[in-house]
């Protein structure tokens, strides 16, 4: 396929404009089994997060008599995609996907409470349309808190690529194939700490300064948009309670 | 072994309130770098990298074969890293694991987003390309095996000769020209200890670190990074170590020469 | 009469008061406060009540429990939590199986959280249903109030876990069920105790 033009009298191949993210829904307490999940449609993306425990750490020797150890697991499903049926299991990208965002909740679970255990953090791709990993830790965040697991705080990611020349917030997966870069960013909201930060392509400082800008504006609506789900999640149960507990 | 790790922390971190690094270096500072290109006859192309007692060694092997569907027209790069378990007791046998993983693929981000190694040289006919594949093997565990690895798979692809091709064969022992390199580019990787920041951390320095950062560039571009760890980073300090990485990354640029 | 506030739903890392305060499920950073859970927030009285959440062992709780492995100087006990009870045989009356279902008082949490209990009573037949240890308290209700209505409506010998698990004995024990989950599902509600008054009525004269 030729490489399409990205951005046209400056909007992007969807329509939106450089500094727009498409529509994210985020949804608390989808699954029945899991201690805690979300499911979040970010553009045409499909992701499923779910965490079980604390639980009993397997194997044995993992377990830390000082913390909970932090499992994760993220993975594209075999159908995920446009291109041809993909193969299923973990993958060397899928690998090292899952190592970065096990430390993004590594750095906000309050792991000390839980010695000898581990949290086990599923993330599933059922249909991705690029920045998977930011969709996923966005849900993951929102699956832990519906777990009831102590944090410091709720992340959440977005991806800034570089098409064209132009910084643009929230690549889609065409300017992510297309495109000259790209830049993952995880952000704890209440002290804006970068817990993942990753990047490829061609960037300058003041390129990277123009990524990092575009993030921090669109990071307080994603952040809303996860505290809105556990909020209509819990609506049935809020409101009022008796003193009496 | 976790308890041992959590005393030496503490160490560290004392050290560091009073600005000094358990080998007395400053802040910025690399240990000593050595880097030797074309150590072994068998590969393509080959370098060993000690960074203070951080040894590893790179092999470039260079094949025939398919491109990918979406990339026809482009040659294959494939860079890998084995953690041999000669290099520290605590790497053992196996598959690589994420730590591993991690490392061959922020040097391969590395390259291939500067496009240091020119894909489009490496064309030969429909459906045949050359394919390079960087082995980075570490030795010696001491600490930044990033930017070891990194320096020595950029000074191994430097030193690789492309064998003879001669009806969809390669004549390996006959070499002529060198591997298409458009670019030479470094990482930088800083350990984040307490509030402190230090280049090139030693092993003791890798223990007590809350995260990790790694820059790539080029002398005018940042061309990857990567966060680990559970700590965080400030957009302030990011910036920062922007300036240091081009800084720093133009002095190492020299060891390849 | 209940007491009715207002709650509002808090978040991990909603900051909870521009002060540092000592509040359970809650933590100070620079002199800040900030929540830790998914929870309900009294700011009158400053706590924070978690809605989900898994069972912690307690010194004084007491569960209900089932025999997951027969050792010789004892039992590994699942209490429905991170960690696993253990009942030595030194301290327990009766011998158990494999699968019995037993409650037991926690006489002792040490740092590494191994937890040690007594006084095993054995529960036989009869169901087990687990909830959320977070909503245990709305199950058993101010003075044991819910839970005495539902004994008295259902004719339901229950036994009530801390640790989120119910034992429930003979009467009309499918009505006792679906009312402790309607009680699990409403937990944080208004006037619940008033609703699940009406519910048994309906249901039994049904």
């Amino acid at each position: 396929m030729e490489k399409p033009k990205l951005i046209i009298d400056g909007k992007r191949l969807d329509g939106r404009s450089l500094d727009e993210m498409r529509p994210l829904k985020i949804q608390a307490g989808v699954l029945n089994k899991a201690d805690g999940s979300a499911y979040v449609e970010w553009g045409a993306n499909k992701v499923l997060a779910a965490v079980y425990g604390p639980r009993e750490c397997i194997p044995r020797h993992d377990a830390s008599p000082y913390r909970a150890v932090i499992h994760c697991r993220y993975l594209m499903a075999p159908f995920s995609t446009l291109d041809e049926h993909g193969r299923s299991g973990p993958n060397r990208r899928s690998i090292e996907v899952s190592k970065v965002i096990k430390e993004v909740f590594e750095n906000v679970v309050m792991t000390e409470k839980f010695p000898k255990t581990a949290i086990d953090i599923f993330i599933e791709v059922l249909q991705a349309d690029g920045g998977t990993r930011c969709a996923g830790i966005t849900a993951a965040a929102v699956a832990l808190a519906d777990a009831g697991i102590p944090m410091k705080d709720l992340p959440c990611a977005v991806a800034v690529g570089k098409i064209e020349n132009e910084v643009a917030v929230d690549s889609g997966k065409l300017e992510d194939n297309y495109g000259d870069g790209d830049m993952p960013i995880a952000i704890a909201p209440r002290n804006n700490e970068l817990l993942l930060l990753q990047m490829d392509g061609m960037f300058t400082k003041d390129e990277l300064r123009k990524a990092l800008e575009l993030a921090f504006s669109v990071f307080p609506k994603i952040n809303a948009l996860q505290v809105e789900a556990l909020r209509a999640h819990y609506a049935v149960k809020k409101d009022e309670v008796d003193r009496g507990d | 072994m976790d308890i041992l790790d959590e005393i030496k922390k503490d160490y560290v971190i004392d050290l560091m309130k009073k600005e000094k690094r358990p080998d007395d270096r400053g802040f910025l500072d690399y240990r000593p770098c050595t880097v030797e290109k074309g150590i072994f006859d068998s590969a393509e192309g080959s370098a060993r990298v000690k960074l203070g007692k951080t040894q590893v060694v790179v092999g470039v092997k260079i094949d025939v074969g398919m491109p990918f569907k979406d990339r026809p027209e482009e040659g294959v790069l494939s860079t890998t890293a084995e953690l041999l378990p000669l290099a520290s007791p605590t790497f053992e046998p196996g598959p690589p694991d994420e730590s591993a993983i991690e490392l061959a693929r922020i040097v391969d981000r590395g390259i291939r987003s500067s496009n240091a190694l020119d894909l489009n040289s490496l064309f030969i006919e429909k459906d045949k390309v050359l394919m390079v594949f960087v082995d980075i093997y570490v030795l010696d565990h001491d600490g930044n095996l990033i930017d070891a690895s990194a320096l020595a798979a950029m000074a191994a692809l430097l030193s690789a000769r492309l064998p003879k091709y001669e009806d969809g064969h390669l004549i390996r022992t006959e070499r002529n020209d060198n591997l298409k390199v458009t670019q030479k580019v470094v990482t930088c990787t800083f350990s984040k200890i307490d509030s402190h920041i230090v280049l090139d951390p030693g092993l003791d320095e890798e223990k007590a670190m809350s995260a990790r950062l790694t820059l790539a560039t080029t002398p005018e571009h940042v061309c990857a990074m990567q966060k680990g760890g559970s700590g965080a980073f400030t957009r302030d300090e990011l910036m920062s170590l922007i300036d240091i990485s081009f800084e720093k990354g133009n002095e190492l640029r020299k060891l390849l020469d | 009469m209940m007491v009715i506030w207002m709650a509002r739903i808090v978040v991990p890392g909603e900051l909870l008061a521009g002060s540092p305060q000592r509040i359970e499920f809650a933590y100070v950073e620079n002199g800040r406060t900030y929540s830790s859970v998914l929870g309900l927030f009294d700011e009158a009285n400053p706590r924070v009540i978690p809605l989900e959440g898994p069972y912690m062992p307690a010194q004084y709780d007491i569960i209900v429990g089932i025999v997951n492995e027969v050792k010789f100087a004892g039992y590994n006990i699942d209490i429905n939590s991170p960690y696993r009870g253990f009942l030595s045989a030194k301290d327990s009356r009766y011998e158990h199986k494999l699968g019995d279902v037993i409650s037991a008082k926690i006489v002792e949490v040490d740092e590494v959280k191994n937890v040690d209990l007594e006084g095993a009573r054995s529960l036989k037949d009869g169901e087990i249903i687990e909830i959320s240890p977070a909503k245990i308290p709305r199950v058993i209700g101010k003075k044991n109030s819910m839970l005495d209505m539902i004994r008295d409506a259902t004719k339901s010998e229950i036994f009530v876990g801390k640790n989120g698990r119910i034992w429930i004995l003979g009467g009309n024990s499918a009505l006792a069920v679906r009312t402790i989950l309607k009680v699990e599902k409403e937990a944080h509600t208004t006037g619940l105790t008033e609703r699940i008054s009406d519910f048994l009525k309906q249901e039994v004269s049904k």
